[in-house]
């Protein structure tokens, strides 16, 4: 069949909220939208001999065109994607699966996945989505589970991510704020670049990945992240990786990775977490799960709780069941939000962490949600509806 | 435009000579947008509003359906695109059968289907 003339999306997106509904009057912070950085300003900003390495591999398609351009002057985006990724990959490998569906899924104000985020787009998709605060977790980072070496690339590049952010794209007054990225595997660096938290208004807190984490983040290992968080009141997100999912050896699609790896990665922390004692230990540390919807929170505190009352000398800080550990100290944010479940169930899981719940987009990604998952929910009050949307998020990030 | 016809408001799309084939117009139908599709000689007409998140499914791509036999015991499946056309919402890929409004996967989660209409050389969607 003739390819049939795909429409130009953005003349058809003067009224951002035309379509799925209007947001009410709600105000709204996204605590998790991710920034793909462009690889030829964030070598600016590294050391040696990263610095040199970095300016070898990239493409010329990152140094100069920009997304629409890449797809309008070559027409085979395919070819250009792996054009794009397959320099940068030398470095930071990226994952197996197609996200965007052999070309299905489309996103009108970012170049992900073909190229850079253009700056001057984020307000668009901001107004897109319908959120008046954006916090921004890098993309370049969600690759770092799948570097096996051990030696100065991750720090090197988060560094660099950190530092171009902060001078080129944080902007309070326009309510994009970003995450400092954790090389957790370099615990005294993660400390000190936690500690940048404090010098920039731009930055809310740190994030740590979940997937790809050994030892698991309950050990002790990493104390000094957590006892700096806790002094300072900068909470930590913990975020997969999505280079993580191809540790899940042997599954068949990209379907059944994703739906298994992210999830897993929660779980797999929190059990850590929580059995090793953190929220005992730093009582006040704010941390919140990101990016695996609510409905395996409550089987899992389930799961906890049963196993917890046969075998309780294993995990001897704990002074309450596993379960209302999950419901009373720690966050999570609310995408991809399970709304094929159903009311009824959904419901169940809100009674479980309702309180403790944070808006997110995830936008540019495959699987974003947008304010509606939740302003549409038949069983939340509007005062419930907005502390999801906002009233959490300003609370423990101070945006 | 919306024409009289029997005292039901139909719409006017295009001049058959004016619509591609391949090819794609949105049309605003009563309250709705409607996307009309002309694909190998046939009009299909499904809403412009995604099931799941009410997206610009009709902007979206247009394919053949994926189908698959799981064949004998130990084997891959055989899969192969049919010549029935599917759309998917840009947004996060849900797909619909363009005949049917019908999801690829679930009968119970569909696009309002049209009925397409060509008089005179103009093509009009019935609401």
């Amino acid at each position: 069949m003739a390819e049939i003339p795909t429409i130009d999306l953005e003349a058809h997106a003067s009224e951002p909220l035309s379509y799925g509904g209007e947001l009410d009057g709600y105000t709204v912070v996204d605590t998790d939208a991710h920034f793909l950085a462009p690889a030829k300003d964030l070598v600016e900003y590294m050391d040696e001999p990263w610095r040199t390495r970095a300016s070898q591999v990239i493409p010329d398609v990152w140094r100069e065109a920009s997304a629409r351009e890449a797809r309008t002057s070559d027409g085979r985006l395919g070819r250009i994607r792996r054009a794009a990724y397959g320099g940068l990959s030398a470095i930071l490998p990226g994952t197996t699966g197609d996200r965007q569906q052999w070309g299905k899924v489309i996103r009108e104000h970012s170049a992900y996945p073909d190229a850079a985020q253009e700056v001057s787009k984020l307000p668009d998709a901001m107004e897109f989505l319908g959120v008046d605060t954006s916090i921004q977790i890098s993309h370049f980072m969600l690759n770092a589970a799948g570097v096996g070496a051990d030696d100065g690339r991750i720090p090197t590049f988060f560094r660099a991510y950190t530092q171009y952010m902060i001078e080129e794209v944080l902007d309070p007054d326009r309510g994009i704020y970003g995450f400092v990225p954790l090389p957790q595997d370099h615990v005294d660096l993660a400390v000190e670049m936690l500690s940048w938290v404090e010098d920039h208004e731009g930055l809310v807190g740190g994030v740590m990945l979940t997937a790809g984490a050994v030892p698991p983040l309950g050990n002790r290992k990493y104390d000094p992240i957590y006892e700096l968080a806790e002094d300072l009141d900068v909470p930590l997100a913990l975020h997969t990786s999505g280079s993580g999912l191809d540790s899940l050896q042997g599954f068949g699609s990209f379907l059944e990775t994703h739906t298994l790896g992210f999830m897993q990665n929660n779980q797999s922390q929190l059990v850590s977490m929580v059995f090793q004692g953190v929220p005992e230990r730093y009582p006040d540390l704010d941390v919140v799960f990101v990016e695996s919807g609510v409905a395996y929170l409550p089987a899992l505190g389930a799961r906890m709780d049963e196993e917890w009352l046969k075998r309780t000398e294993e995990a001897p800080l704990l002074e309450k069941r596993p379960s209302e550990y999950l419901r009373e100290d720690f966050y999570y944010t609310s995408q991809p939000l399970e709304t094929a479940a159903g009311t009824a169930h959904l419901e169940h899981c809100f009674e479980f962490v309702g309180d403790r719940l944070m808006y997110a987009s995830d936008y540019p990604h495959w699987d974003f949600d947008r304010p509606t998952t939740i302003t549409n929910l038949p069983f939340l009050s509007r005062a419930e509806k907005q502390r999801i949307l906002a009233g959490n998020a300003q609370e423990v990030f101070g945006v | 435009m919306s024409e009289r016809d029997g005292g039901a408001a139909r719409v006017r799309v295009a001049t058959e000579s004016e619509f591609d084939d391949p090819g794609r117009e949105i049309v605003t139908v009563g309250d709705a947008e409607v996307g009309v599709f002309l694909i190998d000689g046939a009009y299909y007409a499904v809403r412009n509003q995604c099931a799941h998140e009410g997206g610009p499914v009709c902007m979206g791509e247009v394919r053949n359906e994926l189908e698959a036999d799981p064949g004998e015991a130990g084997s891959l499946p055989t899969e192969a695109f049919t010549g029935a056309k599917t759309v998917s919402c840009p947004w996060h890929g849900y797909t619909y059968r363009l005949e049917t409004g019908e999801h690829v996967g679930v009968d119970d989660v569909a696009l309002q289907t049209y009925e397409v209409v060509v008089e005179d050389g103009v093509v009009y969607v019935e609401p």
